[in-house]
């Protein structure tokens, strides 16, 4: 079996994972480092609930594998927290009925930061866009969609 | 799960080419691996032979897009969110905007390459149309040699090219047009985002004084892969530029379609959806 080691940093600190080269990004999360935020869904990467950082851009964390991230900056869920404090999407995915089962929150959340960070002042059909890869089979898109805006709103307060 | 598999990141071209040139057969290159991955992870015979991956995604050498001698230049490791952000790409070659927004989601766009996606040469790809029409050459790079070749001729059969198994793309060109070319690329899938092509078309018109004076069309998923209409076009080319015209070669195009790929049980369904739709897109850009 073959091992690679690799150095990154991952929502914010610098890590060296040696694991196996078949292993995908997710993999490492999830079986390596035990951060079980990252879902894996259809693990073929259309349903996006694997969605991480990476370099600050969205990306399937079931699609990139462990060799691939070396040097790289990774943001999961876990990162999204700030001193034990959740941040504003997340209060507000809360606040707006955008979860239901869950399943999908971590990759809508990370698609939805990736797009804020891009652009403060998003669209409607901005956002759709941002979260196209991201299924989601319980509450639908409406509430999603307006937790996205009203933080938008709240965070060019 | 993905098969065990030896991982190699070369430092530079050189090193790859080398690598490459000591186990052709074995190896396999990744970029973006939004097709090789998920492939691989479902066990899809095709990647069953290689030993080895040779990443190229971190290679700077072949993430540029620049304009040289009036060729737009695009890297091989390019990826489908550098093309759509690129004003050069915006500006020369819209279908290859539109065509590249409309792959996957964002976050295969953020991975995926243009080469990745030709070189993949799914019937659905949605940037071949609009480079076929573009003429786009490709640079094939292998440890004793280098040439450029024609896209339209580098795509041999569903998921083939003519590439050996030593060769990789390092870039393509496409030479910019003048401006007095109009076009337009289109796709139907089966929901707006995240979808795979079911129909796809690109088209160029040059028109002068009403009259055609140069059309490209090349079909995506609607034929087996990829591919410009020739015949057709030299039919429209000179041709003055009317209502019955554009009627006629809507006609045609499904005609030649038909030839391509024989009588499939979508055929009854998928054939005037396309002349029609054909038709519109002339009608448009002409418009």
């Amino acid at each position: 079996m073959s091992h690679v080691t690799i150095n990154f940093m991952l929502n914010g600190e610098n890590i060296t994972v040696t694991t196996r080269t078949n292993y995908r990004l997710l993999d490492i999360l999830r079986e390596d480092l035990g951060l079980t935020g990252t879902k894996e869904g259809c693990g073929i990467g259309e349903c996006g609930s694997c969605t991480v950082l990476l370099n600050g851009r969205a990306v399937n964390s079931c699609l990139i594998l462990a060799g691939q991230i070396e040097s790289a900056s990774i943001t999961t869920v876990e990162g999204l927290e700030n001193e034990g404090k959740i941040h504003l999407l997340q209060q507000n995915f809360l606040k707006y009925g955008a979860i239901q089962c869950g399943f999908c929150t971590p990759g809508m959340l990370l698609s939805a930061y990736a797009l804020l960070n891009e652009n403060p002042n998003p669209t409607e059909s901005g956002i759709k866009e941002a979260i196209a890869g991201n299924l989601c089979r319980c509450t639908g898109y409406k509430q999603i969609i307006e937790a996205i805006q009203k933080t938008a709103e709240e965070m060019n307060l | 799960m993905i098969p065990s598999i030896d991982f190699i990141q070369p430092k530079n071209i050189e090193e790859l080419l080398s690598l490459l040139n000591n186990f052709p057969d074995e190896s396999c290159i990744i970029a973006g691996g939004t097709d090789i991955i998920p492939g691989m992870q479902q066990g899809a015979s095709r990647f069953k032979k290689f030993k080895r991956l040779i990443d190229i995604h971190h290679l700077p050498e072949l993430k540029l897009i620049k304009v040289e001698d009036g060729v737009l230049i695009i890297g091989a490791g390019v990826t489908f969110s550098d093309i759509i952000k690129s004003s050069l790409t915006q500006n020369h070659f819209p279908l290859l905007t539109k065509a590249a927004s409309s792959v996957g989601s964002v976050q295969i766009r953020n991975r995926a390459t243009i080469a990745g996606n030709f070189i993949n040469n799914a019937p659905c790809a949605d940037s071949v149309p609009p480079l076929l029409v573009y003429e786009a050459m490709v640079r094939i790079h292998s440890f004793n040699n280098q040439y450029d070749i024609a896209l339209k001729d580098l795509l041999l059969k569903p998921y083939q090219t003519k590439m050996e198994p030593n060769e990789i793309v390092t870039q393509i060109s496409l030479p910019i047009l003048s401006e007095t070319y109009r076009g337009e690329f289109y796709k139907l899938g089966r929901r707006q985002g995240v979808a795979i092509s079911r129909i796809s078309i690109a088209v160029l018109i040059d028109i002068h004084q009403s009259r055609i004076m140069d059309i490209r069309i090349a079909s995506g998923a609607i034929t087996p892969i990829g591919k410009r209409f020739p015949e057709l076009e030299k039919f429209a080319r000179q041709k003055k530029l009317e209502i019955k015209l554009l009627k006629e070669l809507a006609r045609k195009l499904g005609k030649e379609i038909l030839i391509t790929t024989g009588l499939r049980w979508s055929t009854p369904y998928k054939l005037p959806v396309v002349q029609q739709i054909f038709f519109q897109l002339l009608s448009n850009i002409t418009k």
